[in-house]
């Protein structure tokens, strides 16, 4: 019995720290340090606006979505681009995790470019 | 003894957990409010400043103005919104809010025109939907108003509806502003909007001013040339200011100096909600092309001699015909004076700024001078006289009171 409620308390701490781990950011890009590898994005949340600087971890991707060129393929494609391709004022949606006290970043997609 | 103590202790803290998890979802760094998603689209009202901007009827359903619209979903809207409009385009679901569904009838038939021009041009960069992590960009300054009208008519075919998106075809997009509207303004304003409530002739038994029927092309307080349909913005100021008058026994409540209530301590959503509801009443908010507006000028300073010209614009334009030499509302005409219901109406005492219908500050009389008041005897005089006489009589007019209390 005890096993089971063990178990069960176990299961219920892992859905909830993973449920607060996995979550995107989005934001406007304000600063892009290639060298550091971050991007500080200007979030809002809960009515407030913040910074957030988003370390890309090793092997992250940055992709924008392009129309498929192939003909007669519907929809979008990714794009891989390198992180100083990324520009100030771009909208983009990070997936991190929260490692320390750093947002380490795995994937960032480019949602609006102007 | 052990077992059933631990047993215990864990159904507890398991009963916490719990508790707490409801209570309190686990805290996210994103931006986006996973709870709040659906509210994330509330429907809230378009701000004034975009509460006049009704997408004309034809738009809707026009072929050309749909295929164009298709064309620049295609390169701006699709990569959040989906190309079958489902809000699963490839950014879109990495987003903290989602993309809404334009396949979902009943939530694109609450969205009303003017709210969702809104979200196209000014995207998340306002609230609500800032605070709650929108990345949907402004589109205003790229997209002239027609092409924004486009896209939206292309967004509006995924629902399957093929009419024109008006609240006459989508009742439940004014559901609140009528629920509002029952409560608030139907024992004067009547079911339909018909200014023919129980109450109504109580308010002014058998003589003007009578409720609005707002069904009809009469609106007296406007900011918009004569003959055109008010502004929300001037829907907006007589809901919240009310209207200054004596009146009938109904309006011992408002002390006799208002016969509409002023709603000023209603809720600004509530107010925006239920004047969506009271357009809908008139299909012409729809129809008109274009709002246009009368400008107030700054007002220049107050002289003797402005005082003069205005005190002889007073005698020459005939005011004093039917609001007397004095403004007391005894000119000659006064007694003969009826409203286009064909019922008494008296002429404005001007020695009691207090009872001015459209305001007593100087930009409301000069407003008043230029606009008219529809449905009363009270002309525009936009065509007879220059900005600068406007202001001679504007001021003139306010030192009636002044002499009065002499």
């Amino acid at each position: 019995m005890s096993v089971i409620l063990a178990m069960i308390l176990t299961a219920v701490l892992w859905a909830w720290t993973a449920s607060a781990d996995e979550a995107p950011i989005s934001g406007t890009v304000k600063a892009v340090d290639v060298g550091a590898q971050t991007l500080t994005l200007e979030v809002a949340s809960k009515e407030k606006t913040r910074e957030v600087i988003v370390y890309m971890k090793p092997g992250a991707k940055i992709v924008r979505f392009i129309r498929a060129i192939e003909p007669g393929k519907p929809g979008f494609v990714e794009q891989e681009v390198p992180l100083g391709t990324v520009r100030i004022g771009w909208i983009v949606s990070a997936t991190t995790k929260h490692e320390g006290n750093r947002e380490m970043a795995e994937q960032v997609k480019i949602i609006v470019e102007r | 003894m052990a077992a059933k103590l631990f047993t215990s202790l864990a159904i507890v803290v398991l009963g916490l957990l719990v508790g707490l998890w409801l209570v309190h979802p686990p805290a996210t760094r994103a931006n986006g409010d996973k709870h709040e998603e659906k509210g994330g689209h509330a429907h809230v009202p378009a701000p004034l400043e975009y509460a006049d901007v009704h997408v004309p009827l034809s738009v809707w359903t026009d072929p050309a103005m749909i295929a164009r619209g298709k064309e620049i979903y295609a390169t701006r809207c699709a990569v959040c919104h989906g190309d079958q409009g489902d809000g699963k385009g490839p950014a879109g679901v990495a987003l903290p809010l989602k993309p809404p569904d334009f396949r979902d009838k009943d939530g694109v038939a609450e969205m009303r025109d003017n709210y969702w021009f809104w979200r196209v041009s000014e995207g998340g960069q306002v609230e609500p939907f800032k605070g709650k992590g929108s990345a949907m960009p402004p589109w205003k300054g790229e997209l002239s108003v027609e092409d924004r009208w486009a896209v939206m008519a292309y967004q509006h075919t995924y629902s399957g509806h093929d009419g024109p998106h008006v609240p006459w075809e989508h009742s439940e997009s004014v559901a609140m502003g009528r629920d509002i509207f029952a409560m608030a303004c139907v024992p004067c304003h009547g079911v339909a909007g018909k200014g023919d409530g129980s109450v109504g002739d109580m308010l002014a038994p058998r003589r003007a001013p009578q409720p609005r029927d707002f069904t009809s092309a009469e609106f007296k307080f406007r900011s918009t040339p004569s003959g055109q349909l008010p502004t929300t913005g001037d829907l907006f100021r007589t809901l919240t200011e009310g209207v200054r008058s004596g009146g009938g026994p109904m309006t011992i409540g408002l002390r006799g100096h208002r016969i509409m209530p002023s709603f000023q301590h209603m809720p600004i959503e509530q107010r925006l909600e239920v004047l969506e509801y009271v357009k809908s009443l008139n299909r012409g908010f729809w129809e008109r092309s274009e709002v246009k507006t009368v400008a107030v000028p700054a007002p220049p300073t107050v002289t003797p001699e402005r005082l003069a010209r205005g005190k002889q614009l007073y005698a020459d334009a005939e005011c004093l015909a039917c609001h007397g030499e004095r403004g007391h509302g005894d000119g000659p005409s006064a007694p003969t004076l009826k409203d286009s219901r064909e019922l008494p109406i008296a002429a404005t005492d001007l020695t009691k700024p207090e009872r001015f219908k459209n305001g007593a500050k100087p930009a409301d009389v000069y407003r008043t001078l230029v606009t008219g008041l529809a449905g009363t005897p009270m002309p525009s005089y936009a065509d007879s006289i220059e900005t600068d006489q406007a202001w001679d009589l504007v001021f003139y007019v306010l030192t009636l009171s002044n002499n009065d209390r002499r």
